[in-house]
């Protein structure tokens, strides 16, 4: 389909040469097209936002010029804090979402055959059947005060005062990205075992090596790339879907995409767009850390 | 499973996987109950009723709203999933993979307001730039081509939607081996032919489960659309406007119950469609003679 | 062949580069029609990829293929007079046998009626015709190799590519396809060009052979040929289990040359190499033609056509039993002789004599 361009050697006519008809050089660039387009629509864009993020900020738009004004007016107000509290949130469901949905991957791949391996993992796409937007709201019904929760805690003399901290808080946000985001470290865990073979099991099981041991050793390290693929999802949306902080979190639960839409609403478009590009620059961070890491091309090896 | 694994073990190990699903499911399942009480949603009694379904559609909101999802859907799942297939092919023919698989899989790492807001900015600013050369030429046909519109809204969904497309129909061509194509070309067919009679159907659950995919998340997608759409509204932007307002009508439940009920029968059929052929494909290769090589 | 009839497959000082790796180095090779040409070689070597550029699946970096005297060089696969069977999963899965045989016929436009004829035919001759209705995962592995064959000779396309066709095959099953698709040649009477790198299968099919190896073509010559008279020591290396010997030539006036050889001075026939004196040389003599004696005391001067050295160990192969050899300078030379195994071996470490004819041993220039 594909192919490189052919380089003459010693004077000899390369053959490749002799005009390639019309028909398959416009094949060739049909290939190139959805690469194409999305260094246009979406490349491009995510990059400019560096520019338009020292735009001159107008009434009802912005204008060329050089400022650094939207940046200061992120960094240098409660802004930044709730930009960090909510990192430290969004690790917190990372490790969350980890402990609950990895060792969903690996029984996956070690203890159901084959065949039906891919039909388990297909069960976790079922959430996604609704919208994630009635996802999360149908979450304030289960955790508010007299919510499905606390009842069901109180009835069974768990607890005796309903607890409010359930919703409209960081726990509740938490919760909303755990919800949300939980089947994708389950896909990533699932595409990243495929790097275990299933007889490194057996080895470890001739060798009398212990599960914790045969986790830390053998399983984190070939899996790497996955795992990491996944956690990175997971902590940059837990900073960036404005949803759920919108409709689950209190006061001071803002995340970056909600500092950003908030920025849109209020036609600040400078802001959104530091906004913007900060996160671009803490994704290409992680990606790039995570690259240099484990070569993060491996993860998509078993499909290739 | 590990044949001297307890039994017991492994049943819990399979228990905790389906409370997980079950989990997960809770507020999908939680939607639907509401969609069938005829006080509504919050209300002390339950009454089960079908009423609700019946309104949706003289609800002229939700419905306007709907059509505008649906031809969205359409479009985006007609360009965006032969796009991925076309990525797909030339990745798996490409000698540098990492720059197609960083270009097509880093949308998903993007977070929605943050997409959303970067192509908002741009759609504007390309917007201008284009007037503004109009006017430079005096011509007034550039003037709509990138202002927020269908199209605005369109071209956020196919970047949103490509990498699940693209990742989806890769792992059905994973099976496929190119001799088969060499083979066919071998045969005398071109190579659009030789695509088309071997490869397609061998790849066919795969891109059409990427479009089944495809319409479900742009079904539900919110943010991106909110942001680049035009002055129409769609399924989701009218749920959050009553959320955040009035509350949901009970209309809106069954709609949602609805398309989760249409959503969870397609992708429950093509799993017990594929396992019902997987099983017969089983069948007759045991019966006939023993398969040496697949 | 005439003159008018140009050779069916004609190679130009043909390369092929991948960024820095050479796979094929100015390849320059001829093959008449209607000949079972056969491509022969250590994997890695570049066979594969002249046959597929034969087969228009690969563009040359530089040169020429032309088939018929025509240059094809700028067209592919589907354009080329050629059609070719692969090593394995190249069968259509989700076409019965009768489809995938009659596949080309189909994209070709031809009517129904004449498909199934043309079809019945093909699977007759390969001996399938009552697996017509099966899928390709309810065949053995031979019988998706004889389905190939049918696909490639219904298109009655006049030069047949083979790519390592049998190397999935067990070795049983191996020798009895290698006989079928010799026959079918010599039925069918196009040209066949087939990859391997299992010398047996090349010699049971082969009318000539070419050696090919680290991107360059070594030797070609008829099955017989090659074996019994290797031009090239990598010739004698690869085919038959040849004894190479690395020597210095200390004599080269007259029609032998006399080589200095771990101590020992043997002769060789010159066959008019430009050879001079101290010049290192490889000499080469079949294992199966070196004969095994045991000396007493008598450490006789050798005459040129034997060596004496160290009985090592003996390895039983069944019909014949190799006996290794270790020489003065530490070399390993081979005995392989038929095997009357009840025999009293030369205990290890006795001293040995190897004996061998004047025309079984040969010189090699390079």
């Amino acid at each position: 389909m594909v192919s490189s361009p052919t380089n003459v050697t010693n004077g000899v006519r390369p053959v490749g040469s002799m005009q390639t008809p019309l028909h398959e050089r416009l094949a060739l660039w049909a290939f190139r097209a959805p690469l194409i387009f999305m260094v246009l629509f979406f490349a491009i864009p995510m990059a400019m936002t560096v520019v338009f993020s020292v735009f001159e900020r107008t009434m009802f738009w912005m204008e060329p010029g050089f400022t650094l004004t939207a940046y200061e007016n992120f960094f240098f107000s409660a802004r930044l804090g709730n930009f960090l509290n909510s990192m430290k949130y969004s690790l917190i469901s990372v490790a969350i979402c980890f402990v609950i949905g990895f060792p969903i991957s690996v029984f996956v791949r070690k203890s159901i055959p084959q065949v039906a391996q891919h039909r388990v993992v297909l069960l976790f796409i079922l959430p996604f059947m609704v919208s994630e937007i009635i996802r999360v709201f149908a979450l304030r019904p289960v955790l508010q005060r007299n919510g499905l929760m606390n009842t069901a805690l109180t009835n069974m003399g768990i607890i005796d005062e309903p607890i409010t901290a359930l919703l409209y808080t960081h726990t509740s946000v938490v919760i909303g990205e755990v919800m949300s985001f939980l089947p994708f470290i389950i896909f990533s865990g699932f595409l990243a075992m495929e790097a275990v073979p299933k007889f490194i099991f057996e080895v470890c099981d001739d060798l009398g090596v212990g599960p914790w041991r045969r986790f830390k050793d053998v399983i984190l390290p070939l899996a790497a790339p996955g795992i990491f693929a996944g956690s990175v999802f997971i902590f940059v949306n837990g900073l960036g879907v404005a949803l759920l902080p919108n409709i689950l979190g209190g006061a001071g639960a803002v995340n970056a995409g909600l500092i950003a839409t908030q920025a849109i609403s209020a036609l600040d478009f400078p802001l959104a767009m530091a906004v913007s590009a900060i996160m671009m620059a803490t994704l290409m961070t992680l990606l790039w850390i995570g690259h240099k890491l484990f070569d993060l091309t491996k993860i998509l090896t078993p499909l290739s | 499973m590990n044949e001297y694994e307890n039994p017991w073990f492994h049943g819990l190990k399979w228990a905790y996987l389906l409370l997980v699903v079950l989990t997960l499911m809770a507020p999908v399942l939680y939607v639907m109950y509401i969609s069938f009480n005829a006080n509504g949603f919050g209300a002390n009694e339950y009454v089960f009723t079908l009423e609700w379904y019946g309104l949706i559609f003289s609800d002229e909101l939700l419905i306007g709203a709907l059509r505008w999802t649906l031809m969205l859907a359409i479009v985006v799942t007609l360009v965006a999933v032969p796009m991925a297939l076309l990525a797909a092919k030339y990745y798996k023919a490409a000698d540098n993979k990492l720059f197609p698989v960083f270009l097509l899989l880093a949308p998903l790492f993007v977070p929605p307001d943050i997409l959303g807001s970067a192509l908002l900015v741009s759609f504007k600013n390309l917007n201008a730039v284009f007037i503004w050369i109009g006017d430079g030429l005096g011509t007034s046909m550039f003037d709509s081509w990138f202002r927020l519109s269908f199209l605005t809204a369109t071209i956020g969904l196919i970047i949103y939607t490509i990498p699940y497309s693209f990742v989806v129909i890769l792992i059905t061509m994973g099976r496929y081996r190119k001799e088969q194509t060499e083979a066919a070309r071998a045969c005398g067919a071109s190579g659009w032919r030789a695509f088309w009679d071997i490869e397609f159907p061998q790849i066919r659950a795969g891109v059409f489960s990427a479009s089944a995919f495809t319409v479900i998340l742009v079904f539900n997608e919110y943010t991106r659309t909110s942001l680049l759409k035009g002055g129409f509204d769609t399924f989701t932007t009218v749920l959050i406007s009553q959320m955040l307002n009035t509350g949901m009508s009970p209309q809106s439940y069954a709609m949602s119950a609805m398309i989760s009920f249409v959503a969870i029968a397609a992708i429950g059929g093509i799993i017990i469609l594929t396992l019902i052929r997987a099983e017969a494909l089983a069948r007759i290769a045991r019966g006939k003679a023993e398969p040496v090589m697949s | 062949m005439t003159f008018q009839t140009p050779p069916a497959v004609e190679v130009r000082n043909l390369a092929k580069h991948y960024g820095d790796f050479v796979a094929l180095k100015n390849v320059n090779v001829t093959i008449a029609a209607g000949e079972y040409f056969v491509l022969l070689g250590p994997s890695g070597g570049g066979k594969t990829t002249l046959l597929r550029t034969i087969g228009g699946f690969q563009k040359p970096t530089s040169g020429d293929v032309f088939l018929h005297g025509k240059s094809v060089g700028h067209l592919p696969p589907d354009k080329r007079p050629t059609t070719m069977v692969f090593q394995a999963y190249a069968l259509f899965p989700h076409m019965n046998v009768t489809q995938n045989v009659g596949y080309g016929l189909k994209v070709a436009g031809l009517p129904k009626a004449q498909i199934a004829d043309k079809v019945a035919h093909a699977l007759d001759q390969v001996g399938l015709t009552k697996f017509a209705q099966r899928k390709p995962h309810e065949l053995s592995g031979g019988q998706q190799q004889r389905v190939q064959l049918a696909r490639a000779i219904v298109l009655d396309r006049d030069i047949l590519l083979l790519d390592e066709p049998l190397a999935a095959l067990d070795a049983q099953l191996r020798k009895d396809m290698c006989l079928e698709l010799k026959h079918l040649q010599e039925k069918v009477g196009i040209t066949f060009i087939h990859v391997t790198h299992n010398q047996e299968e090349a010699m049971t099919v082969a009318d000539r052979i070419a050696l090919i190896a680290n991107g360059d073509l070594v030797e070609v010559g008829r099955a017989r040929d090659i074996y019994r008279a290797p031009e090239k020591s990598f010739t004698a290396s690869f085919v038959g289990e040849n004894n190479v010997l690395k020597g210095k030539v200390s004599d080269a006036n007259g029609v032998s040359v006399t080589v200095d050889v771990a101590g020992a001075k043997l002769q060789v026939a010159k066959r008019d190499l430009p050879v001079s004196t101290g010049q290192n040389v490889t000499l080469s003599i079949r294992s199966e033609c070196v004969a095994l004696e045991t000396v007493n005391d008598s450490n006789a001067p050798t005459d040129g056509l034997s060596m004496l050295g160290a009985y090592d160990e003996s390895v039983y192969l069944g019909l014949t039993t190799s006996h290794l050899v270790r020489l003065p300078d530490g070399t390993e030379m081979v005995s392989r002789i038929i095997a009357d195994a009840d025999d009293t071996l030369p205990v290890n470490g006795a001293p040995v004599r190897l004996r061998w004819k004047p025309t079984d041993i040969r010189l090699h220039v390079e």
